[in-house]
Formats: C-alpha cells, sequence, structure tokens
C-alpha cells in the first residue's frame, strides 16, 4: 500500500455559531488524485483552507505523514511550504515578474541561492509552456497563463501535496483546457493532489477518489466509478443530475 | 501710474535687493520639507507596520498584550499631532524642552527643532495613510504568500509593502507639498525659511504686497515642480507596460497537447458556449430533441 500523506480526522469548522464543516474524515496517499466535488456553499473550499492552515479548523486533526499540524506549537509556514496550493483567483505577486512570482518561495523560505531557484522556476515555468513569458508581470497575462504560473510557482517549492482551490472556475471558458492539460499531466506524472472542482470529467478522467461534500458533511466518497457512474445516495444523484442537464 | 506697472517695479526693486536672501529662504524651506517629509515616511511605515500585525484569539497572552499596548501608543501618538495645530506643537516643543529641564537642556540648532516638529507631524498623517495602504492591497496576496510557506515578516517585506508602498506614493507626495507650505508657520521659532523672509523683508520697507507676490509665485513654483516630479516617480515605479517574449528552441507548450476524449460528450470540458461548432451541433440537437418530444 501507498504511504499516507495526508490524515483528515473528525475535522470541523465553525465561523461563529455558523457550522460549514462537519466530522470530516478521508485519507491521501502518496499519488492519489482527490477530487471534491459539491454545490457551492457546501464547504469544498473552506475543507482545502483548513487542510492549508489558511484557516483554523475548530477541532478534529489533520495528520501529516502522522503528525498532528493543527496544534499550537506547529510552524503553520513551514508546513505550509510542503504543502502547495493554487487558487481561483490565483493569487500572483503583482509586483514581481513570473519569474520572480516562481522564484520567492524557494529563495526567502527554502533558502536557495538565486541560481538554483532560476533553474527550478524556468523548469517549471517550461513544464506549463509558460517560460516565454518570465518577463512579464501577472497584470499583463491572461487568467489561463497566470494560473499556469500559479501551478508552477507551487511546483516550484517542491510540495508534497498540492491542493487546487476550483483552479478553473474564475477563467474564460476557452482558457479551462489549458490549464486542466497541466493538471492532466500533472497527475500522470505521480503527483499528489486535492483538487476542489466543478470540472466533472476531470474527476471521473484523473482522479483516484471523488469526495461528495453536501452542507459541510462527506455524503458519499469512493472511487470515480463507483460515486460518479453508480452514486447510491440520492442527494449525489440529484447534483450529478444537475451537471448532465448543464 | 498703472497699478500692474507699479507692482512689477516694486517686485523688481525687491527681488533686485533681497533675491540672495528670498533664494536662500527657498533653500532652506525644500531642505526641511524634503528632510521631513522623509524621516516622517519612515515613521508613518513603522506605525502603519505595527498597526497591522496580525493578533488572533490563538496567539499567546504576552503578544496580544504587546499588540494591545504598542496600538495604543501608536494611536495616541497619531490622534494628537493630527489634532493639533502645528504651529503650536513646534512653540510647545521647542520652548518646552528648556522650560521642563530648568534649562539645562535646549535644542541646539532651530533646524533640529523645526525637523523633529515636521517630521513627527508627517508621521502622524502618514500612518493612516500607510495602514491604509497596506489593507487595501489585496488579501489575496497574504494567502498567496503564506500559501508557499512564507511567515508575516517575510510576507511583509517581499510582497505587501512594495505594493502597498506605490499606493501611497500619491499621499507621500500630497505631505510633501503640504510640508512646502505648512513648514512656512515655523518662523514661530525663528526658523528662517521662505515666508521668514518675508517678514523680515516688510519689516524694513513696508513693501507688503509686492513681496508677498513674490512669495506666491515662488511656493507655486516649488508646488508645481515637486507634483511633477511626483508623477515621474510614479511612472517609473509602473515599470515599462511592455514586456519581451523569452524563445528557447526546446519549449514544448503544455497546453494543447492533450487530446481531449470527451469532445461532444456531456463531459466535454471545453467551452462548448464558445466553441462555434460544438454550439450549432448543439442546437440542432436541441431542435432534434424538441421535435421528438412535441410529437
Amino acid at each position: 500500500m501507498d504511504e499516507v500523506i495526508l490524515e483528515i480526522r473528525h475535522l470541523s469548522k465553525s465561523f461563529g455559531t455558523h457550522e460549514v464543516l462537519r466530522d470530516i474524515d478521508f485519507t491521501v496517499s502518496k499519488g492519489d488524485v482527490t477530487a471534491i466535488i459539491g454545490a457551492s456553499g457546501s464547504g469544498k473550499s473552506t475543507l482545502l483552507r483548513c487542510i492549508n492552515l489558511l484557516e483554523r479548523p475548530t477541532s478534529g486533526e489533520i495528520l501529516f505523514h502522522g503528525k498532528d499540524v493543527t496544534g499550537k506549537g506547529v510552524n503553520a509556514p513551514e508546513y505550509r511550504s510542503h504543502v502547495g496550493m493554487v487558487f481561483q483567483s490565483f493569487n500572483l505577486f503583482n509586483n514581481m515578474t513570473v519569474l520572480k512570482n516562481c522564484m520567492a518561495g524557494q529563495v526567502k523560505v527554502l533558502k536557495k541561492s538565486k541560481e538554483e531557484a532560476r533553474e527550478t522556476a524556468l523548469r517549471y515555468l517550461q513544464q506549463v509552456g509558460m517560460a516565454p513569458y518570465i518577463n512579464a508581470k501577472p497584470r499583463q497575462l491572461s487568467g489561463g497563463q497566470k494560473q499556469r504560473v500559479a501551478i508552477a510557482r507551487a511546483l516550484a517549492m517542491g510540495p508534497e501535496v498540492l491542493l487546487f482551490d476550483e483552479p478553473t472556475s474564475a477563467l474564460d471558458p476557452e482558457m479551462v483546457g489549458e490549464v486542466l492539460s497541466v493538471m492532466r499531466d500533472l497527475a500522470a506524472e505521480g503527483m499528489t493532489m486535492l483538487v476542489v472542482t466543478h470540472e466533472m470529467a476531470f474527476a471521473r478522467d484523473v482522479s483516484t477518489q471523488v469526495v461528495y461534500m453536501n452542507q459541510g458533511v462527506i455524503c458519499e466518497q469512493g472511487s470515480p466509478a463507483a460515486v460518479l457512474g453508480d452514486p447510491q445516495r440520492q442527494e449525489t444523484k440529484d447534483f450529478l443530475a444537475r451537471f448532465r442537464k448543464g | 501710474m498703472n497699478v500692474f506697472s507699479k507692482l512689477i517695479y516694486d517686485i523688481g526693486r525687491l527681488w533686485g535687493k533681497y533675491w540672495g536672501s528670498y533664494l536662500n529662504g527657498v533653500r532652506n524651506t525644500l531642505i526641511l520639507a524634503v528632510v521631513a517629509t522623509a524621516i516622517g515616511v519612515v515613521i508613518g511605515l513603522v506605525c502603519g507596520i505595527l498597526n497591522t500585525i496580525p493578533c488572533s484569539k490563538n496567539d499567546p497572552l504576552p503578544k496580544r498584550a504587546l499588540l494591545k499596548v504598542v496600538r495604543f501608543i501608536v494611536r495616541a501618538y497619531v490622534e494628537i499631532f493630527r489634532g493639533t495645530p502645528m504651529v503650536l506643537q513646534a512653540v510647545f516643543i521647542y520652548y518646552g524642552l528648556p522650560y521642563f529641564s530648568n534649562n539645562t537642556l535646549r535644542f541646539s540648532s532651530v533646524w533640529a527643532a523645526a525637523i523633529l516638529v515636521v517630521s513627527i507631524n508627517t508621521g502622524a498623517y502618514m500612518a493612516e495613510s500607510v495602514r491604509g495602504g497596506i489593507i487595501s492591497v489585496d488579501p489575496g496576496q497574504t494567502e498567496g504568500a503564506m500559501a508557499i510557506g512564507m511567515n508575516h515578516f517575510q510576507t511583509m517585506v517581499n510582497v505587501i509593502l512594495p505594493q502597498a508602498f506605490r499606493n501611497i506614493i500619491p499621499q507621500i507626495g500630497n505631505n510633501f507639498i503640504i510640508n512646502i507650505k505648512d513648514t512656512s508657520v515655523m518662523f514661530i521659532i525663528s526658523f528662517t525659511e521662505f515666508f521668514a523672509f518675508h517678514q523680515y523683508i516688510t519689516g524694513v520697507n513696508n513693501l507688503y504686497f509686492p513681496s508677498a507676490a513674490i512669495e506666491m509665485v515662488g511656493y507655486l513654483t516649488m508646488t508645481l515642480i515637486a507634483s511633477f516630479l511626483l508623477r515621474r516617480v510614479e511612472k517609473w515605479m509602473d515599470g515599462s507596460d511592455n514586456y519581451e517574449l523569452v524563445s528557447e528552441d526546446q519549449l514544448v507548450m503544455a497546453a494543447g497537447t492533450y487530446s481531449h476524449p470527451d469532445r461532444g460528450t456531456p463531459f466535454d470540458e471545453r467551452s462548448r458556449e464558445y466553441d462555434k461548432d460544438r454550439q450549432d451541433a448543439r442546437w440542432a440537437q436541441a431542435r432534434n430533441e424538441s421535435t421528438r418530444g412535441d410529437r
């Protein structure tokens, strides 16, 4: 069996009295591509943000290689440098060029030399097809290009897990394909990924497990064939039916 | 005699006799404004940064208490120096120091006193501008930095402050121009800036209006040059709108190399709406379906 990287145990998150996540349980092993699907407001993004500690879980545990990272003594920045994140709104650093965006974390956080960081950044920018644009500023790029740079920036940190928070939701439809194909390539290379997505085709073809969330709880989870092809719960069926129609 | 020709004659007379004093005043005013604005911006940056240190319930109690105290001090500083006239602050500090120390301490030079007063005044205004500049940077920038493992300090230095600084340059310019004009109140502690020379000169010859006209033109010239230079600085900081593509022959475009097995199925992840062929096909299909349904 593959090595377990992330273990989410009884994770809950409330904003005030509003309970956004309730008793979330699942495991991510090395090489897994986990697709988290569900309607808007079902807590998918909050779950991902909790995993990266951008939100503090109210209760429960997140085990990274068996160690709980939700405790008080945990060095959150250090943990985050092992867990890459790609945002819906890209969040590239506006004050830096494409190349600098991909180098900043390596130089400042991983303390690599500039030459080494530059080499790594170029390699990943090439992989996502953005190497010609190293001198551009984020404001000069299209959405799809920004997101590919954001993926390269996350990869340049050498993360063990990559979290994608609706990476294609803010993109014009014609740019969705270029970002998804980069993600497909990553999955094929064996990258461990957690993807919050509305792209059902991606979930069906690329993922190794699908988690369907409804109103803050995991309603159904399993292989893509099981959850998407033969859903057991009525909520899942209704959700998928809405997609088929659209 | 025509009033205007008389005015020009008087101005000419004043300038001919006192141009050295006027220019000396301009020089002192500019030095004071530049130095005090620069120091004020530094004070403002420090206060603004202290005021935006994140503080959550998870932090240990000593840290939270310390932050509370720091914020209170900064707040008091800002309110006191923003809320009282600078002319009074000058008197208060310049004469207050010897008064409280029984004449053992006093400002060795009026320059030091003037720079101190204008700097802390500018700092009080800049503190709020800097705080605003930091807050106005998209929170996504912080999240992006945190997500690659930067701590608060690294995030501030590398990502937030450069962008916040760009945001507050118009405010720095504002304060600089205000300082060029408002340093004129420093005559109260006998600092010899531009306006102080007006008082000396008119005290001798009573040519109030012609001298005031020289002063008006002088101040306007200084502020116009200042705003022109500030625009140039902003443009320079924004950088070029163009960028060069870097061509390397081994580049492989990752995008577009994937073949799409789902084309045309409900799982097609490409833009059906924007793909003309697909759209036509879909409309055709929809027509067929509705026809089938109706009959």
